[in-house]
């Protein structure tokens, strides 16, 4: 289900940025991001040239965006373990219906991290998401370094 | 800030419906069980100060450069499930 709503947004997302997302990549954030409480709704946009990242882009007014990228290929071994609150809070049934995303740094033009510690999960059968710090966080770095091509 | 003295076993209730009870003392480590609706965030203070000044930092500007990866070799392994929690 998690790759379904990607494999769809790199599809149709070919428009110009600045037009409308689909409805269906809207995400809400009931509590918002950690220091971004007040931002609860992303449009989740995917570009095939920019696979595997997406932008994650804020209310028009907020002008806040974010890039995001699935962690599992880039850390294969990352199994954050959810806080039962955070299962309930999300609804979660089954680990299919939870796209795990993790957010962006880009500090240099040699140098992004990706926050393993604070990652994004999305219940991708209600589209509804959480910034959650799992059980877990203490093994992972919120500065996780990529490895960018030269 | 409102200061209470509590003992072991005692709680405290915020709003009606948040409890916080102290389980324990040790030397200077107190732990504490915290009970609150799913919708209220309870974070140890150290870890929301790094997860927010993280994502303060990751705020990209809408044209930003994403980073190429070495992408190459493509993953076969596929974790038995991305999310421990859920089992």
């Amino acid at each position: 289900m998690a790759t379904t709503l990607l494999e769809a947004k790199a599809e149709t997302n070919t428009a110009p940025r600045s037009t409308t997302p689909p409805v269906s990549n809207v995400i809400q954030f009931p509590s918002g991001l950690l220091g971004f409480e007040q931002l609860k709704k992303f449009a989740l946009v995917g570009r095939t040239q920019e696979a595997p990242f997406l932008w994650m882009d804020g209310p028009e007014d907020s002008r806040i965006s974010f890039i995001v990228v699935p962690p599992r290929q880039l850390v294969p071994d990352y199994q954050p373990d959810l806080a039962d609150e955070d299962v309930k809070f999300l609804g979660l049934k089954s680990p299919n219906d939870a796209l795990v995303l993790t957010i962006v740094t880009i500090s240099g033009p040699r140098r992004a991290t990706i926050n393993l510690k604070g990652p994004l999960v999305i219940n991708a059968r209600t589209r509804i998401g959480k910034q959650v710090v799992p059980v877990n966080a203490d093994d992972y770095s919120s500065e996780y370094l990529l490895p960018v091509s030269k | 800030m409102l200061v209470l003295t509590r003992r072991v076993g005692d709680s405290v209730v915020i709003d009606g419906r948040i409890r916080v009870v102290v389980l324990r003392v040790e030397g200077d480590s107190l732990r504490l069980g915290i009970d609150a609706p799913s919708e209220i965030s309870v974070h140890r203070q150290e870890v929301y100060d790094e997860i927010q000044r993280t994502n303060r930092q990751a705020v990209a500007p809408r044209q930003a450069a994403i980073p190429k990866l070495p992408l190459n070799k493509p993953s076969n392994r596929r974790p038995k499930s991305e999310i421990c929690g859920l089992e």
